[in-house]
């Protein structure tokens, strides 16, 4: 039941790391206000299930659609800014949806929201349910991505984060298309939030606040920025840390914080991303091996 | 003679700054035009306005008849006009060839739907490879951007210039900090492409060069075009020794 209750919560950050980096990664945007959007998720299905006693597999989509349309916007009011100041802005974002939670009654102000257990086919969702559903989602989230990166979308993200005046010369709408980056990573977080909430049954401002945005930024920094293997890699690691620490539990700032200084002085483009120490050396032993079986098949044949 | 693009009494002012103050020109289909003029005279400007990074202060641009002052870059680029950019701007983290998918992509890019197309479809990483057979950048073509030298990334530039069939090419000191045989290279490329009956604007400081490559030079000093004509006038006109082959001289004397 541990080991279940944990995998779940890494798999919600898998997913998190994995749509962040559609913004930060592919796109190249700073984007510091993601679990803004984790809580708009949560809130929008929770509000639907708990108040209102729609299903929470229709809550699911809502909550991915709403918040994808609330990213879009927010995403078009604030695209235009670059780098630095886009990073102040989205920070920003996150404060103010976090004090909306907190002060509003219908999110339950300061007394939070109890979400009731969502039912599948009138059986009541256990843990392992939750983790079958969360791994279904991280295999889609990863089959959509992959097919991003193939199509003429992803390269327009690609020539964007490169250089935005060099994209806009091959025709690349760029504010468009980084608000569409937005709107795509900002759907996926909704979603997750919204499996979140009904995982927890009980859901908090805090749980949204800007340390959360912080963590899912280290977790995609510290794995490899603008790769799937690196997304999840961080989340993993950076989700399971924690358990294996638990006497760090309340340094925990301070680890995800070093790291990031770490990161960015030795390896900005994290431990598995593109030319990193670890990847150099893993395709380094993959050309050895190749190496030695193709040296091997030649004196066969001598 | 057909005319491909026409600037009518353009301005560009930065504030008090007038970066092009009333400034006339034609570009006539298949020529190439060179833009000259020393440090500052507006030559950058006006490619900025031409390709839509500036919105004109006042003044009329068009491309074939149409009216295009104003519109967006990436507008720009559908409607035919490529640059490549004085300092150069490759992709630098994905390969050559794929810099220049990304140019054969310029009508792919609708939104949401290009989601759902494949960008390296075989016809087109086929049409990618002959342009970067054409410009010499075959044996680079697996290396990312970030590590060619300038010389190829100039090239670059090019083939995705080329890229995007454009009506008008324009090339701003596409020579700039090269080699001598880097400049060569760059130079037969030009020629080459001049050859097949493109049209081109090229700013190009070094007189040599762009008295070599073009069929007329438009010389501009403060935003405003001091003298036109073919290589041969221009080199004889009194006003444009005294604004920039002068100043030339002085500067070898000083050194």
């Amino acid at each position: 039941m541990y080991f279940t209750v944990v995998a779940v919560n890494v798999g919600i950050f898998v997913l998190l790391a994995l749509s962040l980096n559609i913004i930060i990664g592919y796109a190249g945007q700073s984007a510091m206000g993601h679990a803004a959007f984790f809580g708009i998720g949560a809130y929008t299905s929770a509000l639907m299930t708990s108040t209102m006693g729609i299903s929470f597999w229709i809550s699911l989509p809502v909550a991915l659609i709403v918040t994808g349309i609330i990213g879009a916007v927010l995403g078009l009011i604030s695209i235009r800014l670059k780098d630095d100041f886009l990073a102040i802005t989205t920070i920003g974002i996150n404060f103010v949806v976090v004090a909306i939670f907190q002060y509003s009654e219908i999110f339950g102000a300061s007394l939070g929201m109890t979400v009731s257990k969502p039912l599948f086919f009138g059986v009541k969702m256990t843990a392992p349910m939750y983790l079958t559903l969360i791994f279904i989602l991280i295999v889609l989230t990863c089959l959509f991505i992959n097919k991003m990166n193939k199509s003429w979308f992803g390269l327009a993200l690609a020539s964007i984060r490169n250089d935005e005046m060099a994209a806009s010369s091959l025709g690349i709408d760029v504010n468009k298309y980084k608000v569409l980056a937005f709107t795509l990573g900002t759907a996926i977080a909704g979603l997750t939030g919204a499996v979140y909430a009904h995982f927890m049954t009980f859901i908090y401002s805090s749980d949204f606040a800007f340390i959360v945005s912080i963590s899912i930024i280290s977790m995609v920094v510290v794995g490899g920025i603008g790769t799937i293997k690196g997304a999840i890699f961080g989340a993993v690691l950076l989700g399971v840390a924690p358990e294996l620490f638990r006497f760090l539990a309340d340094y925990r700032m301070i680890v995800y914080g070093g790291l990031l200084v770490l990161m960015m002085r030795f390896q900005p483009q994290g431990l598995l991303g593109d030319n990193s120490f670890i990847m150099r050396n893993i395709s380094k032993i993959f050309a050895n091996i190749k190496k030695q079986k193709g040296g091997g098949q030649n004196a066969g044949n001598a | 003679m057909q005319e491909m693009l026409r600037v009518e009494k353009l301005k560009m002012h930065f504030g008090g700054l007038k970066a092009i103050d009333g400034l006339d020109l034609v570009v006539h289909d298949k020529e190439t035009l060179g833009i000259i003029g020393p440090n500052g005279a507006g030559k950058t400007t006006l490619f900025n306005c031409i390709c839509g990074v500036y919105k004109p202060t006042d003044g009329k641009i068009f491309l074939k008849d149409e009216e295009v002052q104003g519109k967006e870059p990436f507008e720009m680029a559908r409607k035919g006009v490529a640059r490549t950019f004085q300092i150069s701007k490759p992709l630098r983290d994905i390969s050559i060839l794929d810099n220049v998918v990304a140019a054969l992509g310029i009508n792919e890019y609708t939104g949401f739907g290009s989601i759902l197309k494949k960008s390296h479809k075989k016809e087109i990483v086929d049409k990618a490879l002959e342009i970067i057979e054409r410009t010499g950048l075959k044996e680079f073509k697996d290396k990312k951007a970030r590590e060619v030298s300038l010389g190829y990334l100039r090239r670059l530039e090019i083939a995705r210039a080329l890229a995007i069939n454009p009506l008008l090419i324009m090339l701003d000191e596409p020579c700039a900090g090269l080699s001598n045989f880097a400049i060569n290279e760059v130079i037969d490329l030009v020629m080459q492409l001049k050859s097949e009956g493109k049209t081109i604007v090229l700013i190009e400081h070094n007189l040599p060069i762009s008295m070599k490559v073009c069929d007329r030079l438009a010389v501009l000093n403060f935003g405003q075009k001091i003298a036109e004509g073919t290589p041969k006038e221009i080199q004889a006109n009194p006003q444009v020794i005294e604004a920039y082959l002068g100043e030339e001289d002085d500067d070898h004397v000083n050194a």
